[in-house]
C-alpha cells in the first residue's frame, strides 16, 4: 500500500461575501514529491496557502495531512503539524543572531530555569547550518547576511521544526543565480529525504527544472494537473491563461532615433556603482540586465535623483540635470516605475484617481491658492485609463489596495504616462503581474517608444529583455560589463557577463 | 543622503551618551567643585533610584516599539491609594504589595486597549495619564498627604552598608538585564519590536508579550512610587509628574530606540537615569531657577531623541550593503 | 479580491463587504458624529438643568470656537501622518507674548493704535515659529513627531511659565479683547479659518499632496511631491492656528496666561479623532472635525452643568479620547484598509 500523501485537498471551496475564490479544489502532494503550483495572480494560490497555513477556513471540503483530517485555526497549528512556509519576503529578525532566529519559539533551556542554554543553542544551530550548507557562526547577526544566506536560514528554521511539508513562495526573486542553484540543490536533497515540497513561482523554467508534478489554478479551480513530463512551458502558459498565447511579445514597429534622450557619463558612487556611461536615444528601449544586487536598481535611483552620486554627469536631452531631487527631474521629463510597487509606487489606501493624478496634479493647479481644476484632471484620468486599458468596471474612487497586481501596475504606469515622459525608467515592471496584463504592459512600452520616448527597462527576466529591447546592457558588481545589440542577443554570453568576476567558471 | 559618515563622527555617535556624561561632569565639576564629591555621587545614585526603576519598565515597552506615557500617573495613583490605606491603619505588609499589584493592574488596562482594541500605545497611555491623575487628585482631594515615617526610614535604611533603594535598583536592573539577554521571553521581545507581524507569523504569542511588558511597566512604576515616597515622605498633587518624560529620556539616552528592537537595561537605561540626575543635581548645587527645570528636561529629551534618530539612520546606513566590495550582496533594503 | 502581487499575504484577505455592513456604513458616513451629537443632546437635555437654553447655546459656541480653530490645525497635521502635542503650549506662549507686548502697564505697544494688530501678528508669528521648529525636527532631523511635540509641550510650556513666573497679564487693549470676546468677531474668525482650511484640503494642490504624504510618504516623494515641504507646512499651519486660537482665548479671558491652553490637549486630539480624522494619516475633513468638536463640547458642557468635579470631567475626557481611538481603529478596519 502506498503511504497517504503529505497533504491532500479534497473539494476545497472558499469565498468572500458571495465572490467565490476557490471552487472544488482537489489535488494531493505525495511524500517526497515536489509539486509546482502555478496560476495567474488572483487565480487562488494565495487563498489556498492561507487555508493551509491556518489563516482562513474553507467553506466546504477538507484537507488531509498524512491521511488524517487537518483543520488549522491559527498559524501555530500549521507549525505544530510540521508544515513550514518560506516566503518571498523573509520572516527573520535582523536584530537577533542566527541561532536566536532559528530557535525563537523553542529555545533550549538550562535545567528547569527559564534561562537559555547557550551551549546547546550553538551546537544545535551549527548542526542545522551544516545541513543547509551555510558557513556562519551561530552568533552572527542576521542583518549581516545576504538575501540568499537568509533564505538558507529560513530553510534551516523549517528543518529545526522537522517540517515534512515545506511551501516555497517565489523563493528566488531576490537571489543571485549562484544562490538559486544552491537552493535548488538543497531542495532536491530535501525531496530525497522524503520531504514534500510545494513550489509556487512565476518563473516557469525553474518550475520545470524542479518539480515532479504540476497543478495549474485558474479562477479558483484546478484546470490541469499531471506529471511534469506532460507540461512543457507552452502548455503551462496556455493552461494558466486559458488561451494559447502564440506570441508573448508584441511586434516592434519603430526604430530608435539618433538624438540622445539621456546621456550618462562616468557616474560613480563609492560602494554602489562605478564609472557608468551610456546613451539612451529617443524611441529606444534599452535593457539593463544583471543579477540581483548588480546595482541596476541603485543606478536607476541615482538617475532619478533619489540617491546621490559622487562623480559623473547625467544629461537629459542636452541639458545637464541638477543634483538630487526627483521633483525637478520629473518636471524635466523623467519618470520612474520602481520595483517595489506596494511601498514606493502606490498610495495603497488612496483611490485609483488620486494615484493616477499624483504626478501631474501641479499642471491643474490655478493660482493664487493653487486650487485644482477638477474637470480637467478627471478628463485626463479618463483618457489615460483607456490608454492603459485599465479594467473599465473599476470605479475611480476604489482604493488601489483592492486591485490585482496587473491592474495596480497599470495604475502606476498611467500615473507616469500622464506626464508624457521623455525618458521612462521601468524597474521590473512585470514582477507579480499575470500573463495577460503582462502582454498589455509590453504593448504600452512599445507604443511609448514608437511615439519617441526613451525607455530604460530593468528586468531579471532575460526573455523579456530579448523580446522587447533594441539593446541590452549587462551590469555586474556595479559596473557595465557588456553591451548586446538587437540581433546579437545571446543568452549564454549575456548570463556570463552578468556573473561576478571571481565566480566565473 | 547615504554618504558614509566620517569615522570620527561615527565613533562619537556610538558613544554619544558617554561623551555627554563626561561633558556634564566636566562642566558642573568646574562650576561647582562640590559636584564631584563622593557624597554627591552617592546622592545622585540615590536620586536615580525611582527614575531608574521606572525607566527599566519603560525600556521593555520601548523595545516593543510602544511607549508608556502613563507611568507618572500610575505612580501617583499607587502612592495616593497606598498612602490612604496606610493612614487608615492598614499594615505595611498589605499596603506595599497592594501598591505593586495596583500598578500592574493599571498596566494591564493599557495592555487591554493596546492588544484587544489595537489602539496606538501613545494614545492609550496618554489617556490613562489624564484619567489616572484625575482619579488620584480626587482621592487626595488635591492636598498634600503626609505619610507615616516608615517610608522615610525605608528610604534611608541600609543593608550591609548599602542604602536599600540602591539595592532595589540594582536588583531590578540585574533581573531585567538577565531576562532581556538570557531568557526566551527577553529575546522574543527584541523580535517583536523588530517586526510585530513577522513575530506573530513565527508563532510568538505577541499579545501575551505585549501584556507582559505593560504590566511590568505598571509594576515598575508602582515600585518607583514606593522609592520616591522613601525620598519625599509625602504625596503632593504633583507626585510623579513628568516621570514619564524622565523614564523615556533615561532609556533613550541609554541607547534604547523609540523605533523598537534595540536597547539594554544595563548599562544603557541605568546609565541614562544616572545622567539625568547628575544634571539635576548639578542644577540644584548651582542654585538654578526652578522654573528652568522643565525647560532643561525638555532639552534633554530632545537631545536624547535626536541622538536616537541620528543613530537609527546611521544603523540603517550601516545595514545597507555595499555592492561593489561584496559582489554577491543583496541590494539595499530600500 | 485579487491577492496583490505574487507575495503570499500571510494575513487573511480582507473581505470586500464585512458583515456588520449597516453599522460600518453608519460609522463611515459624514453625518455620523453629527447624528451622535443630536442623540446625545436629546438624551441629556431632560436631566440637565439649563442645557437646552439660548444662553447655554451661546456659552457652548463661545467655548467651541477656539477649540475648533486648534483642532483644524491638528486635522491638517494628522492627515499628513503626524501629530502635534505642542499646541497647548503654543497657546500659552502666544498668549503671554501678545499680552506682554500689548498690556497697558509694561507693554512696548501700550497705548498705540497699532497695539492690537501688531500684537495679533506677533502672536501668529510665534505660533508659526514653533510650528516651523517642530516641522524642521520632524522633516530634517527625522525625529518621531509625537516625542518632538511632547518635548515641545513641556519646553514651550515651561518657557511661558518662566517668562511670567506663572502670573497672568491683564489690561489688554479693548480692540484686542473684542476679537475673542465679541461672539460675532470670534465666529467670523473661526468660520474664515474653517472655510480656508476646508478649501485647501478639498480643492487645492497642497490638500491633495497632504493626503498623499499621509498615505505613503515614500511613494509621494518618488512621484515628485515635495514631502518635506508639505509636512513642514502642516506643522507651521498647526502652530499658526493654535496661535489664532490663543488670540480668541486671550480676548475672551481679557488676560494673557501661560496656562491658557493647558487643559485642552485631550479635547483637541479627542475631538479631531472622534470626528473621523485618522491617527494613521491620510484621512480627515474639516466638517468631521467640526462635528467632533461639537460632540466633545456637548459632553463637556453637560457635565459642567451637572456640577461634576473637574477630576471627574478629566476622567470622562480621558475615556472619550479612548473611545475616539477605538472608533478610529474600527473605521480603519472597516474602511477596508490595514494601517
Amino acid at each position: 500500500m502506498t503511504p497517504a500523501p503529505a497533504i491532500a485537498f479534497e473539494g476545497i471551496t472558499h469565498g468572500f461575501g458571495g465572490v467565490r475564490v476557490l471552487h472544488d479544489v482537489t489535488f494531493a502532494v505525495p511524500r517526497g514529491c515536489t509539486l509546482g503550483l502555478i496560476g495567474e495572480n488572483g487565480a487562488g494560490k494565495s487563498t489556498l496557502m492561507n487555508l493551509l497555513g491556518g489563516n482562513l477556513r474553507p467553506d466546504a471540503g477538507r484537507m488531509l495531512r498524512d491521511g488524517a483530517p487537518y483543520a488549522p485555526t491559527h498559524p501555530t497549528d500549521a507549525a505544530r503539524t510540521r508544515i513550514a512556509f518560506i516566503h518571498q519576503e523573509l520572516n527573520l529578525f535582523p536584530n537577533l543572531s542566527l541561532a536566536e532566529n532559528l530557535f525563537l519559539t523553542a529555545f533550549p533551556r538550562t535545567g528547569g530555569l527559564p534561562l537559555i542554554d547557550r551551549h546547546a543553542l550553538a551546537a544545535r544551530t551549527r548542526d542545522l547550518l551544516a545541513q543547509v550548507g551555510l558557513d556562519a557562526a551561530p552568533g552572527t547577526l542576521v542583518e549581516t547576511l545576504s538575501a540568499g544566506e537568509r533564505q538558507l536560514v529560513e530553510i534551516a528554521r523549517a528543518l529545526s521544526r522537522e517540517a515534512n511539508l515545506i511551501i516555497f513562495d517565489e523563493p528566488t526573486t531576490s537571489l543571485s543565480s549562484r544562490e538559486t542553484a544552491a537552493l535548488f540543490r538543497l531542495m532536491a536533497q530535501l525531496r530525497q529525504n522524503g520531504v514534500a515540497l510545494i513550489y509556487i513561482s512565476h518563473v516557469l523554467e525553474q518550475v520545470r527544472q524542479l518539480c515532479d508534478r504540476i497543478v495549474v489554478l485558474r479562477d479558483g479551480a484546478v484546470v490541469a494537473q499531471g506529471p511534469i513530463t506532460d507540461f512543457p512551458v507552452t502548455r503551462m502558459i496556455s493552461a494558466m491563461v486559458g488561451r494559447s498565447l502564440t506570441q508573448l511579445y508584441p511586434a516592434r514597429r519603430g526604430t530608435p532615433a539618433a538624438e540622445p534622450a539621456l546621456t550618462v557619463a562616468g557616474v560613480s558612487e563609492p560602494g554602489v556603482v562605478h564609472d557608468i556611461s551610456f546613451t539612451l536615444h529617443r524611441g529606444e528601449i534599452l535593457g539593463l540586465s544583471g543579477l540581483m544586487g548588480a546595482g541596476r536598481s541603485e543606478l536607476a535611483r541615482i538617475l532619478f535623483g533619489l540617491d546621490p552620486h559622487a562623480a559623473g554627469a547625467i544629461r537629459l536631452g542636452t541639458a545637464p540635470l541638477p543634483r538630487t531631487n526627483p521633483h525637478g527631474r520629473i518636471r524635466r521629463g523623467l519618470a520612474f516605475l520602481t520595483e517595489d510597487r506596494r511601498h514606493e509606487g502606490l498610495c495603497l489606501e488612496a483611490s485609483i484617481a488620486d494615484n493616477i493624478a499624483l504626478v501631474t496634479l501641479p499642471e491643474h493647479a490655478r493660482p493664487p491658492l493653487r486650487l485644482l481644476d477638477r474637470a480637467a484632471w478627471r478628463q485626463a484620468i479618463a483618457t489615460i485609463r483607456d490608454a492603459v486599458r485599465l479594467d473599465p468596471h473599476l470605479d475611480d474612487a476604489r482604493p488601489v489596495a483592492t486591485l490585482s497586481g496587473g491592474n495596480q501596475q497599470k495604475v502606476v504606469l498611467a500615473k507616469w504616462l500622464l506626464a508624457h515622459p521623455a525618458v521612462l525608467i521601468l524597474d521590473e515592471p512585470t514582477r507579480g503581474v499575470d500573463v495577460g496584463a503582462r502582454f498589455e504592459i509590453y504593448q504600452l512600452v512599445l507604443d511609448l517608444a514608437d511615439r519617441g520616448s526613451a525607455v530604460l527597462l530593468i528586468s531579471s527576466d532575460l526573455e523579456e529583455l530579448i523580446g522587447l529591447c533594441d539593446r541590452v546592457l549587462v551590469m555586474s558588481e556595479g559596473e557595465i560589463r557588456a553591451e548586446f545589440p538587437r540581433g546579437g542577443f545571446e543568452r549564454e554570453a549575456m548570463l556570463r557577463a552578468a556573473l561576478p568576476r571571481e565566480a566565473r567558471p | 543622503m547615504n554618504r558614509p559618515l566620517p569615522a570620527g563622527l561615527a565613533l562619537a555617535l556610538r558613544h554619544a551618551p558617554l561623551l555627554l556624561f563626561a561633558l556634564v561632569v566636566a562642566v558642573f565639576g568646574l562650576l561647582a567643585p562640590r559636584f564631584l564629591s563622593v557624597d554627591n555621587a552617592v546622592n545622585i545614585l540615590l536620586q536615580s533610584a525611582p527614575t531608574g526603576v521606572v525607566a527599566v519598565g519603560m525600556t521593555l515597552v520601548l523595545l516593543t516599539a510602544g511607549v508608556d506615557l502613563s507611568v507618572g500617573a500610575i505612580m501617583f495613583v499607587a502612592a495616593a491609594i497606598g498612602g490612604k490605606l496606610l493612614l487608615l491603619g492598614q499594615p505595611w505588609s498589605v499596603v506595599l504589595p497592594l501598591m505593586l499589584v495596583l500598578g500592574s493592574a493599571l498596566g494591564a488596562v493599557n495592555a487591554f486597549f493596546v492588544t484587544r482594541l489595537r489602539i496606538v500605545p501613545f494614545i492609550v497611555t496618554l489617556a490613562l495619564l489624564f484619567v489616572g491623575r484625575g482619579f488620584a487628585l480626587w482621592i487626595t482631594e488635591t492636598r498634600a498627604m503626609n505619610l507615616p515615617d516608615g517610608f522615610l526610614t525605608l528610604g534611608t535604611s541600609r543593608l550591609a552598608g548599602v542604602p536599600l533603594p540602591l539595592l532595589i535598583l540594582g536588583g531590578v536592573v540585574i533581573v531585567a538585564q538577565v531576562t532581556l539577554a538570557h531568557t526566551p521571553f527577553g529575546r522574543q521581545l527584541y523580535a517583536l519590536g523588530n517586526h510585530p507581524e513577522n513575530a506573530r507569523m513565527a508563532g510568538l504569542r505577541t499579545d501575551r508579550l505585549l501584556v507582559a511588558v505593560y504590566v511590568i511597566s505598571g509594576g515598575c512604576a508602582a515600585l518607583g512610587a514606593i522609592l520616591l515616597l522613601g525620598q519625599l515622605g509625602t504625596v503632593s498633587p504633583k507626585f510623579g509628574e513628568a516621570y514619564e518624560f524622565k523614564a523615556i529620556a533615561a532609556a533613550v539616552l541609554g541607547g534604547t530606540s523609540l523605533f523598537g528592537g534595540r536597547g539594554t537595561v544595563f548599562p544603557g537605561t541605568l546609565f541614562g537615569a544616572v545622567l539625568i540626575h547628575a544634571i539635576e543635581s548639578g542644577l540644584v548645587i548651582l542654585n538654578a531657577d526652578p522654573y528652568l527645570y522643565p525647560l532643561i528636561t525638555a532639552g534633554i529629551i530632545f537631545v536624547a531623541v535626536l541622538l536616537d534618530s541620528v543613530r537609527h539612520e546611521f544603523f540603517a546606513r550601516l545595514g545597507r550593503r555595499h555592492i561593489r566590495r561584496e559582489p554577491l550582496a543583496s541590494p539595499p533594503a530600500s | 479580491m485579487n491577492a496583490p502581487a505574487a507575495a503570499f499575504d500571510p494575513r487573511p484577505p480582507r473581505p470586500a463587504h464585512p458583515r456588520p455592513a449597516r453599522l460600518r456604513r453608519a460609522l463611515l458616513a459624514d453625518g455620523f458624529v453629527l447624528g451622535l451629537c443630536g442623540l446625545y443632546a436629546a438624551a441629556v437635555a431632560p436631566f440637565t438643568p439649563g442645557f437646552a437654553t439660548a444662553g447655554n447655546a451661546v456659552n457652548l459656541l463661545v467655548t467651541l470656537l477656539p477649540l475648533f480653530v486648534v483642532a483644524l490645525g491638528q486635522t491638517v497635521v494628522l492627515i499628513a501622518g503626524g501629530i502635534d502635542l505642542s499646541v497647548t503650549a503654543v497657546i500659552g506662549l502666544a498668549s503671554i507674548a501678545g499680552a506682554m507686548a500689548m498690556n497697558a502697564q509694561t507693554g512696548w505697544l501700550a497705548g498705540s493704535v497699532w497695539a492690537a494688530p501688531v500684537g495679533v501678528v506677533l502672536m501668529l508669528a510665534i505660533g508659526a515659529a514653533v510650528g516651523a521648529g517642530n516641522g524642521l525636527a520632524v522633516t530634517r532631523l527625522r525625529m518621531p513627531a509625537f516625542i518632538v511635540t511632547l518635548a515641545g509641550m513641556m519646553g514651550y510650556g515651561g518657557l511661558a511659565v518662566w517668562l511670567t513666573k506663572s502670573k497672568a497679564i491683564n489690561e489688554l487693549p479693548t480692540a484686542f479683547n473684542a476679537l475673542g470676546g465679541r461672539l460675532g468677531f470670534a465666529l467670523l474668525i473661526a468660520a474664515a479659518a474653517g472655510g480656508l482650511v476646508h478649501l485647501i484640503l478639498s480643492r487645492s494642490l497642497f490638500g491633495r499632496w497632504l493626503y498623499a504624504v499621509g498615505h505613503n510618504a515614500r511613494a509621494a516623494h518618488i512621484s515628485g511631491v515635495p514631502v518635506a515641504g508639505v509636512t513642514f507646512s502642516a506643522y507651521v499651519g498647526s502652530g499658526l492656528l493654535a496661535a489664532l486660537a490663543a488670540v480668541l482665548l486671550t480676548g475672551q479671558a481679557e488676560t494673557g496666561s501661560p496656562v491658557l491652553g493647558q487643559r485642552i490637549l485631550l479635547d483637541v486630539i479627542g475631538a479631531t479623532v472622534i470626528g473621523g480624522t485618522s491617527l494613521f494619516g491620510g484621512r480627515g475633513k474639516v466638517l468631521w472635525t467640526l462635528s467632533g468638536v461639537l460632540f466633545l463640547k456637548l459632553v463637556d458642557n453637560s457635565l459642567n452643568l451637572l456640577n461634576l468635579s473637574l477630576f471627574t470631567i478629566t476622567m470622562v475626557k480621558g475615556g472619550v479620547i479612548l473611545l475616539a481611538a477605538v472608533l478610529d481603529a474600527l473605521r480603519t478596519r472597516w474602511a477596508g484598509f490595514r494601517r
